[in-house]
C-alpha cells in the first residue's frame, strides 16, 4: 500500500454534479495528469528522471563516530546545471541523509522522514533510532516501487546504540553496514576509501580520507565536481566540518612546480 | 549520450589584429569517466595554419593524419603551403565523401592567409563550412561557449588581450559542462611567432 500521510486531498477534476462536502472527504492522493496516453506519459517521465544518480556521497563509521561526505555537483545529461547543490540533507540534529539520484525525490522525502522522525519523538518521548528512522524510509521508497522514483541515500546518524549508518535505495533495498559510497563517482571513492581506511582514526584523518575521496572521484567522474563537503556526527550530533573547492583541492595535492627550462629566449632589445 | 558526446570536447577560434588565437580543453573521457588529462585536440598544419578536431576521439586522429599525407603530397606537388581557404574546401571535400558513414568529427580551422589576413572556420561532421569574422566555436561546451564568446569578443584585439579573452571564454564555458575541461590549451598564432600556451583549469 502506498503511503499517503504526506500529500493533500486532491478530489477528481470531473464534477459529480454539486457536491460542496466531496472537497474535504476525498481520500488523499497524488493529482494525475489528464492525458489520453497515461502510461506513455509516465514512461517519459520516469526517464527525464532516471539517468546517472551523477553524484558522488559517501559515508563510513569508524571509532569516533560516523564521517558523511559529498559533492556538489548537479548535471542535467552533458550540462552542469548548478556548482553549489546541498546534497547533504540534516534530517534533524543528530540525523543526516545523503543526496544521489533525483534531487527532488531526495529532498521531498527526507523532509518528510524527519516530520516523522519529529512525530515519534512527541509519541513515545524519545529519540527514534538510526535503525528505526532507516526502516520508515525504506518501507516508503519501497511502496512507491516501479513508478519511477530515483532515490540512492545513506542514513547516517548518533543513537543510544553508538553510530549508525544505513544505505536506502529507491529499489527497496536497505543494507547496514560501515562503508558505503553511492552515485557515479563511487567506484572512484571506494578505490580511495577502502585502501585509507583503518578503524582506529581520528576526526582529523577521517575527514582528510573523506575529502581525499571526494577529490578523486570528482577528479575521474565528469558528472561529480563543485565543493567537497564533510560532516562529521557524533554523540553530540552531527557538525559541518569543511567544504573545499575542489577546483582548489587539485592544486593542493598536486603543487604546480615550474619545469626547468633548457633555454630561455630572451626578448629583443628595443629599435 | 550521441556518439559526438562520447569523448568530450571543447573548442574555440577567435580573429584579433593580424593574429588568430585557438584554443581547446584537454580532456579525453569515455562517457563519463576521464581518461587524459593531456590529450591534444589542435595540430598544426603549417606554421600559419592550425586545425582543431571536435567529437569522437578516434575520427579526428583519423582524419588529421589523412589530412596531413593530403597537405604533403600538395607541398610536393605546388612548393608551397597550402592556403587556409585552400585547406577549409579541402576538409570540406574530404568529409562530403564520407556524406553516408560521416567521421564524427566538427573541425575548427584556423589561419593567416594572403597578406596575413586572419581566417577561421568551422564545420559540421559532413562538411557544411561556417566562415566566421570574429569567432568559431565546437564540441559539447558549444552553447556555453556561444554566450561567453557573444559577450567577452572585441574586434581588433592585440595577441595578449585575445589570449586573456578566448582564455576566459574557454575556461568558464567548460565549467559549464561536463565532459569538457580538465585544463586548456591555446595557441596565438602572429604572423612573426607562435605562442602555445596550457590553462591551469578547474579538474573536475
Amino acid at each position: 500500500m502506498l503511503d499517503t500521510t504526506a500529500l493533500e486531498s486532491f478530489p477528481s477534476l470531473i464534477s459529480h454534479g454539486i457536491n460542496v462536502a466531496g472537497e474535504i472527504s476525498a481520500p488523499p492522493s497524488f493529482q494525475l495528469p489528464n492525458s489520453n496516453d497515461f502510461d506513455g506519459f509516465v514512461k517519459e517521465t520516469i526517464q527525464m528522471v532516471k539517468p546517472a544518480k551523477g553524484t558522488t556521497t559517501l559515508a563510513f563509521i569508524f571509532k569516533e563516530g560516523v564521517m558523511v561526505a559529498a559533492d556538489s555537483r548537479a548535471s542535467m545529461g552533458g550540462y552542469i546545471s548548478s556548482h553549489s547543490v546541498k546534497k547533504i540533507i540534516e534530517i534533524n540534529p543528530y540525523m543526516l541523509g545523503t543526496m544521489a539520484g533525483g534531487a527532488a525525490d531526495c529532498q521531498f522525502w527526507h523532509r518528510n522522514l524527519g516530520i516523522k522522525c519529529r512525530l515519534h519523538e512527541l509519541a513515545n518521548k524519545r529519540r527514534i533510532s538510526v535503525t528505526g528512522a532507516s526502516k520508515l524510509l525504506a518501507n516508503i521508497l519501497y511502496s512507491y516501487r516501479g513508478m519511477g522514483l530515483s532515490v540512492g541515500t545513506m542514513i547516517a546518524g548518533w543513537d543510544e546504540t553508538g553510530p549508525g549508518l544505513y544505505y536506502v535505495d529507491s529499489e527497496g533495498g536497505r543494507l547496514k553496514g560501515n562503508r558505503f559510497s553511492v552515485g557515479s563517482g563511487s567506484p572512484y571513492a571506494y578505490g580511495v576509501l577502502d585502501s585509507g581506511y583503518k578503524y582506529d582514526m581520528s576526526v582529523e584523518e577521517a575527514s582528510e580520507l573523506a575529502r581525499r575521496a571526494i577529490y578523486h572521484a570528482t577528479f575521474r567522474d565528469g558528472a561529480s565536481g563543485g565543493v567537497a563537503s564533510v560532516y562529521y556526527v557524533g554523540p553530540t550530533g552531527w557538525k559541518k566540518l569543511s567544504g573545499d573547492d575542489v577546483g582548489e583541492l587539485h592544486y593542493h595535492y598536486n603543487p604546480v612546480t615550474p619545469s626547468t627550462v633548457e633555454q630561455e629566449m630572451v626578448e629583443a632589445a628595443g629599435p | 549520450m550521441s556518439i559526438f558526446e562520447y569523448n568530450g570536447s571543447a573548442l574555440v577560434a577567435m580573429v584579433g589584429k593580424n593574429c588568430f588565437a585557438i584554443a581547446s580543453d584537454r580532456r579525453l573521457g569515455v562517457q563519463l569517466q576521464t581518461i587524459a588529462t593531456d590529450f591534444q585536440r589542435i595540430s598544426k598544419i603549417h606554421d600559419k595554419l592550425f586545425i582543431g578536431l571536435s567529437g569522437l576521439a578516434t575520427d579526428s586522429q583519423t582524419l588529421y593524419q589523412r589530412l596531413v599525407f593530403r597537405h604533403k603530397l600538395y607541398q610536393l606537388r605546388e612548393e608551397c603551403d597550402m592556403k587556409p581557404e585552400t585547406f577549409a574546401s579541402l576538409v570540406s571535400s574530404m568529409q562530403y565523401e564520407k556524406r553516408f558513414g560521416p567521421y564524427f568529427c566538427q573541425p575548427v580551422i584556423a589561419g593567416l592567409g594572403d597578406d596575413d589576413k586572419p581566417f577561421i572556420c568551422t564545420m559540421d561532421a559532413i562538411g557544411a563550412k561556417e566562415l566566421a569574422k570574429d569567432f568559431v566555436v565546437a564540441g559539447t561546451a558549444s552553447e556555453s561557449l556561444y554566450g561567453a564568446c557573444e559577450s567577452m569578443f572585441k574586434p581588433d584585439m592585440e595577441a595578449e588581450e585575445l589570449f586573456e579573452t578566448i582564455s576566459q571564454a574557454l575556461l568558464s564555458s567548460v565549467d559549464r559542462d561536463c565532459l569538457s575541461g580538465w585544463g586548456g590549451h591555446v595557441y596565438v598564432v602572429t604572423p612573426t611567432e607562435v605562442k602555445e600556451r596550457i590553462l591551469k583549469g578547474r579538474m573536475d
